[in-house]
């Protein structure tokens, strides 16, 4: 008991210490850092006022008050300049993909992005090549319909017979998922490729052929003819001109270009699937 | 039904309602019927979209150029410049009034200059779209697909066609 007594009255000690000097430190810092204006150049468009043309409006930051990434200035923009901005955000962290936008002419999450310091003003544009529904929001419906049209789900034969057991999955199949599992739909590579620009309606998309490789590679799957068959024409999957602008871009550092590349493989009959290596008894 | 929501109805009012019974005329019994979902007529993404008068954002004008688009870009441009050169170089042959070779020998009173000219700009994309072409091929393979590797061989790529249009146009 007395041990931790005066534990505590140690800790105790160095805590307050610790906030005098922070506070103290804050201070100064406030006193001598000067202010180091940003300019950021945003798209705006309202569709209230459908009929005035997009344009971009800049706003001035002071860096030493806002966060370090593009999305702390946004979220500053709009709770101390104009609440009218609207922007997508939610997890701030690179796992949702909300904040998918065109920061500096490059696709990429503004909350992973860190603001660029240097005195030119920093452009930000909605995702390109899509419908603005306002500012920085495009209409991903195109993009989530396509998504649904692959199917993204485990399809099996024995899909209409009552299970007991899991399905059996080894280490080696389960480790090809890796690199493909991970993307989070935020649509960066697919608007960020010019194929997708001018075929979007019928040219999948590198975010949507990722997935639907991460479903016929998987060796759990039994629909990979099916899936296949779905994309032999010469749009679905045969509009990649392997430019690769989207594993450029991925901000999460995946590679759409080699799945798509893999799956034309598969379609044009050079590589097949492997045996998975491990079978569930049906 | 009816009878259970009453029953539900009056307990659970007398249970927390006990001070204030005035409420529990208020407890009404109500039948809940389904009815289908008529869906509403499909309309088109773009159709949509063009009536609610929403801009398309800016693409090919606001994206960074990198060498991954560039090259691409130019594989394109060399080929549609190539095939100009069969299509016109062959119909001019068939047209011109003279043979061919008496219209290569012109080119020996042109200076020196204006003939590396011209032989560059046959060689420059003749060499070009061969070796993205073959950059293509091994991609096809599905190798050299990374970042690194695209780069790499981007820049490998564009060396080897810089030297052999030079030699082209030199020797």
């Amino acid at each position: 008991m007395l041990v931790f007594r005066t534990c505590r009255g140690a800790f105790g000690q160095v805590r307050s210490f610790h906030v005098a000097t922070a506070s103290t430190a804050a201070a100064a810092q406030a006193k001598e850092k000067p202010v180091r204006n940003k300019t950021f150049a945003i798209y705006r468009w309202n569709p209230d006022k459908p009929d005035e043309k997009p344009h971009l409006q800049e706003y001035n930051v002071d860096l030493n008050s806002c966060g370090p990434m593009v999305l702390d200035a946004l979220i500053k923009i709009k709770n101390e300049m104009d609440p009218t901005l609207t922007f997508r955000r939610s997890c701030r962290e690179g796992i949702c993909g909300s904040c998918a936008m065109n920061i500096s002419g490059v696709n990429t999450l503004a909350c992973i992005c860190k603001i660029d310091a240097s005195s030119s003003a920093t452009k930000i544009y909605p995702l390109p090549h899509m419908y603005v529904v306002k500012d920085l929001v495009p209409d991903m419906n195109n993009f989530y319909k396509q998504y649904k049209s692959i199917e993204p789900w485990l399809q099996r034969d024995d899909d209409n017979v009552k299970k007991t057991t899991e399905h059996l999955q080894s280490v080696g199949d389960r480790q090809k998922l890796d690199g493909l599992y991970e993307c989070i739909l935020c649509a960066c590579c697919s608007t960020s490729c010019p194929s997708y620009w001018w075929n979007g309606d019928k040219y999948l998309g590198p975010a949507v052929l990722m997935q639907a490789y991460r479903w016929i590679i998987d060796s759990r799957d039994e629909a990979t003819t099916k899936r296949l068959d779905k994309m032999r024409d010469p749009f679905s999957a045969f509009r990649c001109h392997t430019i690769m602008n989207c594993t450029k871009t991925c901000p999460k550092g995946l590679n759409p270009g080699r799945a798509i590349a893999e799956i034309k493989k598969m379609l044009g009959g050079v590589a097949k699937k492997d045996e998975p290596q491990l079978r569930t008894a049906h | 039904m009816s009878l259970i929501f009453r029953l539900a109805g009056q307990r659970g009012a007398s249970q927390f309602l006990k001070n204030n019974a005035g409420l529990i005329n208020c407890v009404r019994p109500v039948t809940i019927k389904a009815s289908k979902v008529t869906l509403p007529a499909e309309e088109g993404h773009d159709e949509r979209n063009m009536k609610l008068k929403r801009p398309q954002s800016p693409h090919l004008t606001i994206y960074k150029p990198q060498l991954t688009a560039i090259l691409s870009i130019s594989h394109r441009a060399t080929g549609m410049v190539l095939a100009a050169y069969t299509v016109g170089l062959g119909l001019a042959g068939i047209v011109a009034p003279e043979a061919v070779p008496n219209y290569i020998d012109c080119l020996h009173d042109v200076s020196p200059t204006i003939v590396q000219f011209i032989k560059f700009s046959l060689a420059f994309p003749m060499c070009y779209h061969f070796w993205n072409g073959i950059r293509h091929l091994i991609w096809d393979t599905g190798k050299f697909l990374t970042i690194s590797g695209v780069y790499n061989t981007g820049y490998l790529m564009l060396l080897i066609t810089f030297l052999s249009a030079g030699y082209l146009t030199f020797v």
